[in-house]
Formats: structure tokens, sequence, C-alpha cells
């Protein structure tokens, strides 16, 4: 009963407080921590793959703060561990010259591969949160995205 | 009400069917019209195959490949296309050897053609058609029809379409091999259905978006020399630019683009108040430029200009008082005679601009549409242009024949094939060995009404009015085609 409401009180914490939470959520609070695992199909394997991850709509649709920006080799798999249990989106994009930047023409259309998470695709624009939107609960999840 | 009424009397599910839905019941009118095979869907590719020579007999010196673009995919179970200009792009390859001829023609594939074939419906919206959102585009390739011109040199076959990537196809098998991406940072840079070419091969080309262009200069093998943006006076749609030797001629006609939009036309405004302006650019120094002021006209098609001894540079066009036939008649095409009747045709005008900054534009009665003339002189001074015409002559909106115009005296010499003939572009060949200006053949497509078949025509360009010295017949009709080119010498 104890253990119950220790468990809920440190969950609450951690909705509370979601980006300092993750970063101390370690094996200690593994039942409350998951894994999100983003495998990227790319059709070159030069550069990395940057990856921005969002725990909201008004950060997704609004250009607001990720939770999480990473980088991995075009190729390999990004895992990210001790999350908060709850709802994400992911944006990415391929930086094949590795400038750091999403390239665009002249004309602003871009000109690396780039792709949303569940592979969500916009109508002359980005997809919105709700397009882009995941669960990821306590055991964890898995996608696939395909950057084009 | 009277509809309804002999709707229910007569019983007829059919009328009742269209009677609920108007795009069933222009369907139902361009089916009754045989016109209406020039804008028919082609289900899918037509295999090689030879034609059978129905008249005369061809030159033994001609000899090459004649490519040509045009859309014919404009309609699927789940939505239509609703212009013209928006269907599925399908290349056509004409071999012409030893008096031979084969005939074969395949889709550009195209992400467009693919996602439509797939929802079974016409989703993507285009220059003319509103499309849906369920086309999901995320770049204008996404749009890309590659459906009304080509480029053949280089050995390369690309399918143009204006607001986007060139589409690379195999010259031999016409098999889609993708986008062509000119540089890196270019990627999906328009690269517009209307290259110029210098006497050399060297390959001038344009790509518009709003206020702002690209500029392309190729080599004669396709290879990219130099590509610069540029911004415009002003933010006027454009289909066509032309070339003198030493300069690039755009003419911004008051149809101006003030806001996005889907289709592109409804974001486009009619400003005859504003007039036409024309700029011109110098090849050598992009960044030296001159406008001239001319009356409010608008045109899809240039000719080649030129530029005489005192400085004075002259062209000619296809040009209309407004755009009316790029908002509504090119839509009306597509949906049939019940669309109503289809607004005044181009008629050839010829403009001068003088050093001292005088613009006189001069429009004529010759019915002209698909300017073409001697590539050998292009960017100088020339007198004839090759032209379609006869255009709206009965109630098809398409040519039914053939002309060249003399620039100098305005007097046509004309192939009229006829009410049960669609004319398409006719393209000239020089005839190997000549030298003087029209010394060479008229190479034509055309769709035979009686014979539901494509034919290919060739006539002596500098006896027009005499017809056909040899006309083909495919096993085949596919519909009414834009733009082309002849690769002369080309194998089959």
């Amino acid at each position: 009963m104890k253990a119950q409401f220790a468990k809920a009180q440190f969950a609450k914490a951690q909705f509370a407080g979601a980006a300092a939470a993750a970063l101390f959520a370690v094996s200690a609070v593994a039942q409350t921590a998951a894994q999100l695992t983003l495998a990227f199909d790319c059709e070159t394997k030069a550069g990395n793959v940057m990856l921005a991850l969002y725990d909201s709509e008004e950060a997704f649709d609004r250009g607001g703060r990720p939770v999480k920006a990473m980088s991995v080799p075009a190729g390999q798999t990004a895992t990210i561990e001790g999350l908060a249990p709850g709802t994400y989106g992911v944006k990415s994009f391929q930086d094949i010259n590795g400038d750091g930047k999403m390239n665009t023409n002249p004309f602003g259309i871009p000109t690396e591969p780039y792709a949303f998470s569940n592979n969500a695709r916009g109508h002359m624009g980005p997809p919105t949160w709700a397009e882009a939107r995941f669960e990821v609960p306590a055991s964890g999840a898995a996608q696939t995205i395909r950057l084009k | 009400m009277e509809l309804t009424r002999r709707a229910i009397l007569a019983g007829s599910a059919a009328f009742a069917a269209a009677l609920a839905d108007p795009e069933t019941a222009w369907a139902a009118a361009v089916n009754r019209a045989d016109w209406s095979l020039g804008v028919a869907d082609l289900d899918g590719d037509i295999a090689p195959h030879p034609m059978r020579l129905v008249r005369g007999r061809a030159p033994a010196a001609l000899s090459g490949v004649l490519y040509r673009n045009g859309p014919a995919r404009f309609r699927r179970p789940g939505g239509n296309s609703t212009h013209w200009f928006d269907g599925d792009g399908l290349v056509r390859r004409i071999a012409i050897d030893d008096g031979r001829a084969t005939f074969a023609a395949r889709f550009g594939d195209t992400h467009k053609r693919r996602l439509e074939t797939q929802l079974g419906a016409m989703v993507v919206p285009g220059f003319g058609t509103p499309g849906t959102s369920a086309a999901k585009l995320s770049g204008n390739d996404e749009a890309n029809a590659a459906n009304t011109s080509v480029f053949a040199q280089g050995g390369k076959l690309w399918a143009l379409w204006e607001g986007g990537s060139p589409l690379e196809m195999d010259p031999a098998t016409l098999a889609t091999r993708g986008f062509v991406t000119l540089r890196d940072d270019l990627k999906a840079m328009p690269f517009s259905a209307h290259p110029r070419y210098e006497p050399d091969g060297t390959v001038w080309n344009f790509g518009l978006a709003g206020i702002q262009a690209i500029l392309w200069k190729l080599s004669p093998r396709g290879e990219l020399q130099q590509a610069e943006v540029i911004k415009l006076p002003r933010a006027s749609y454009f289909h066509d630019f032309t070339a003198t030797e030493r300069c690039l001629i755009i003419v911004l006609q008051p149809w101006i683009r003030e806001r996005m939009a889907m289709p592109y036309i409804d974001g486009l405004t009619w400003r005859p108040e504003q007039g036409t302006q024309v700029l011109v650019i110098d090849k050598a120094d992009l960044s030296r430029r001159r406008v001239w002021e001319l009356p409010a006209f608008s045109y899809f098609h240039l000719g080649d200009a030129w530029e005489e001894g005192d400085g004075t540079i002259r062209f000619d066009l296809c040009s209309t008082t407004d755009p009316m036939f790029g908002v509504d008649g090119a839509r009306k095409i597509l949906l049939g005679p019940a669309a109503g009747a289809s607004p005044p045709h181009a008629t050839l005008a010829r403009i001068a601009l003088h050093p001292d900054g005088r613009g006189v534009y001069e429009s004529s009665d010759t019915v002209a549409e698909f300017p073409r003339s001697d590539p050998r002189f292009a960017g100088e001074a020339r007198r004839l242009t090759f032209h379609a015409t006869g255009i709206g002559d009965g109630d098809a909106h398409l040519p039914r024949g053939l002309a060249a115009t003399d620039l100098h005296t305005g007097r046509s010499d004309v192939w009229d094939a006829g009410p049960r003939q669609l004319v398409e572009e006719g393209i000239f060949v020089p005839r190997p060995g000549s030298t003087a200006e029209g010394d060479g053949w008229l190479v034509a497509t055309s769709i035979n009404l009686d014979a539901q078949a494509t034919e290919l025509h060739v006539l002596d360009a500098r006896r027009v009015s005499a017809g056909p010295l040899a006309t083909f017949r495919a096993d085949a009709v596919a519909p009414f085609t834009f733009h082309g080119v002849f690769v002369q010498g080309a194998r089959r």
C-alpha cells in the first residue's frame, strides 16, 4: 500500500515537471520511465538524422521547444530512454551535408529528406500534432519513420 | 424544373444521376462530341508499333525521332481534373527513318500519377484543378504532371512541366528514371516547359515563383552552366519567354499573382489597367535589365526574338485581349460543349521594342497558336512563323490546320485539314544540307476523328497549302498534345 502510494507520488511529480523528471528517471524508477525506439528509413546513408521529440500540441504546432533533440548517423536507430509515459510527436530530417540545418532551395522547398512520427504527411505544410501524435506507454514504443 | 419533370417521366437513372452531379452531365456531353477524342482518357501506355503509310511518301532525307507531350488522363472514378492543363503527361515517340515510322507512348511515372491511381481519384491540385487534401502535398514535384513539353538533347529525354523539375525518361523505351536535380541546392526548383535554344543548342530557361524567377543556362548537352534567382518587376504569370542572340525577354502580362491559392489560377488577378511590361535581360550580365511598357494583352506563347541593327528588338506571339482561355476556355475544352462557348482564340501579334523606349504591340486577325520557327535562325532576324490555325472553326475549340505566316507581308500559307482532323503543333525540321530559312519540313501529329487514330504528317514547309507529302497512321489514338521536339538523325 505504502509502495503504491510512493509510486503515485513520483508519477505526479513527473507529470508536474516532465523534462526534469525525464532527466532523473533512471533505473531506480524503471517502472514509470519508458523507452522510445525510432528507426529511420533513409534512401541514402549519408549524414545524420536530426530529430526533435515534442510532448504537447502547443510545442509541436507552434514552434515550441522539444523535450529532446538528438542526432544519429543515418541508418542507425535512435533510442530515447527514461521518458515519462505519455503522448509524443517527432519531427526529423536527414542532414546529408552535415551543416546542421534543413536545407531548402531558393524558393523554400526542402532539399534534404524529412519526416514526422506516424509518417504523417500534411497537405501543403507540415502535419499537425493531431496527425503526428502517438502514445508511449510505460512498456515503451517503437516507430519506423521513412525520410523522404 | 423542366429537366426534373423530364427525368422523372423518362425514368432514366442515368439522367437523374447527371442532374445530381454536374460533372457527370458534362462527361456525358463530352462523350457525345467526337472532337472530345482530343481530351479523352487513355488507360495505359501504347506499345511501340509501325505506323501505316496512308498518303504519299516520306522524304528519304527525313530521319529522326519526334517526341511530343500532352495530358492523357483526366478522369478517375473518385474525381476528375477540371482543367485541360492538369492531366497526366503522356510522352509520345515517333521514329522516322527510311520512309517508315513507328509510334509509341508512355505515361510519365510521377508521384501524382501513382497516388491518383492508388486512390482512384484525381486529387492533386494543379493549374486549374482545385484538388483535395487527400493529395497531402509536401512539395511542388508531388504535383508535377510532367505533361507540357519535352527536352531532348545530349542523349537525355526530359518531360517538362512548368512548376517543377524535369522528369527524366529513357529516350528509347520512354521508361521513367525520375526527377532531375540540376544541382543539389536547386532540387525541385521549377524548370519551365519552354526552354529557348540558341542555334548551337545552348539552352536558356526560367522557373517562376511569384515575384521571383530562376534563370537557367544549360550546355547543348543539358549540363547546368548557370542558375540565378532574379526579382521581377511584378508577380506576373507567364508560361513562355523568348530571347535574342544577346538578351532574354520576359513579357509580364498584367495577370498578377496576388495570393497563394489552389488551383493556381485562383491566385491570379487580371489587372489590364496596369498594362503589359517587357523585361529585357542581358545574357552576359543578368543584372543589366531594361523594362518597356505596352498596352495590356494576354498570351501563352512567344516566337523567337531578334535584334535589328539599330537595336530594335522584335518578336511575334499568339495573344488574346484577356486571359479567359487559361481561366475558362481550357476548362471548357475538358468539360465539353455543355460547359458553353469557348472565349476568342489567340491571334498572331508582333512586338517592337525600340531603343528610345517606345514599345509597339500590333495584333492581327490571323488565328494562331503553338508558334514555331526555323531553329537555325533562333535569336536572329527571320520572317517565317509556323503555327496551328483554324481554331474554333466548328465546335471543337482545337486547331484543324497549319500555317506558315510571313511576318513581313502578314500572308499565311495554310493547310486546312478539315473539320475531321485535330491538328497539333507543327515542328520545323531543316532539310539536311540546306541553309535558307524555311527550307525543310513541318512535322505534325493530328487526331483523325473518322479513323479514330493518331496520324503523323510531313509537309514541305515552303508549300504548306499543298498538304502533307506523307501521312502515317498509328493503330491507336492518343489525346491532343501541347509541345514537342524533333531530334534529327536519332536512330529508330
